[in-house]
């Protein structure tokens, strides 16, 4: 393109194909965020249930820390760089990165309110964690499937919201989450969640590159 | 008969417009590649969009290498418009 003046027809051809060169589907290359966070957490999870099963004791589920450490510190720096290599920002960008940024402060809140109830005696409280890892996570992940039309996003999220959903009411129910049955339910909502679309992105967006 | 905006009615200035219609920042690079331009036309066609309110253009830094970014203003954004506005006047008026 060069700096010339255009007819009216030229005109609507400028911009008719700048619009279809820009939805080259920017939001398409965050598998790999998708991914970090799932294998993380399949990871953290498969750990913690051999270490449970193994030594029989408590204090492993200490933990767990380890996905939002490693998860939060990874997470705004991996955005980051693949904004800087995609070179621009939509706005379903800017609205599944806020999405992303409120469910990441409602995790910070949670785990501080458990702390809290942990101090007072309430050391079930911890379980509504994972109600939260498994409603509010599959919510935000079914939310960013619709907007950017990924069916993938939209039935993993199903998968892992159903397990939530079926984690809260064996929590009302007083049915203690024994490791021998939960773990591997919550490692298979993970993977249906986060590993399956996080693979399912990443080759899309190799394919449309 | 509305007349179209000259400042808009030029090709790579109208690219990179609709561009920034279409995306709430971009860099540089990613400008130089969808519109296909040279660095030098891009970059003097930023700045005379600026110069008119049209953009902002955000110099910083990515390490040690500088990144310019570009948004529409609302001001530019109300030109578009009126722009295609006047550009459907326009077409319409050819088949009558």
């Amino acid at each position: 393109m060069e700096e010339r003046k255009i007819t009216e027809a030229e005109s609507i051809e400028i911009i008719t194909s700048m619009i279809s060169r820009t939805k080259e589907r920017l939001e398409k290359g965050y598998g790999d965020i998708l991914l970090m966070w799932g294998y993380l957490t399949v990871a953290v999870t498969a750990l913690i249930w051999v270490l449970l099963v193994t030594t029989n004791n408590p204090a492993v589920n200490w933990l767990w820390f380890l996905i939002g450490l490693i998860g939060g510190i990874s997470s705004p720096i991996m955005a980051k760089r693949k904004r800087m290599e995609t070179g621009a920002m939509s706005y379903t960008d800017r609205l599944t990165s806020n999405m992303w940024s409120v469910v990441g402060f409602t995790a910070i809140a949670s785990a501080i309110l458990c702390f809290g109830f942990l101090f007072i005696g309430g050391k079930d409280s911890w379980s509504m964690m994972f109600s939260f890892a498994l409603i509010i996570v599959p919510m935000a992940e079914i939310m960013q499937g619709l907007v950017i039309k990924e069916k993938s996003l939209i039935a993993g999220g199903s998968v892992g919201l159903l397990i939530g959903l079926f984690t809260m009411c064996c929590i009302s129910a007083h049915i203690t989450l024994l490791a021998t049955w939960f773990m591997p339910l919550f490692i298979i909502a993970f993977a249906a969640m986060m590993i399956v679309p996080g693979h399912i992105l990443n080759s899309k967006a190799k394919r449309e590159s | 008969m509305r007349e179209l905006n000259p400042l808009l009615h030029s090709q790579l200035r109208l690219g990179v417009m609709s561009i920034l219609m279409n995306v709430e920042e971009a860099d540089f690079v990613y400008l130089k590649e969808k519109t296909e331009s040279t660095a030098g036309n891009l970059s003097v066609q930023l700045d005379k969009l600026s110069a008119a309110g049209y953009i902002s253009v955000k110099k910083g830094f990515v390490g040690k290498k500088t990144r310019t970014t570009a948004r529409i203003t609302e001001k530019g954004r109300n030109a578009f418009v009126e722009y295609v506005d006047a550009l459907k006047q326009y077409i319409s008026m050819q088949y009558k």
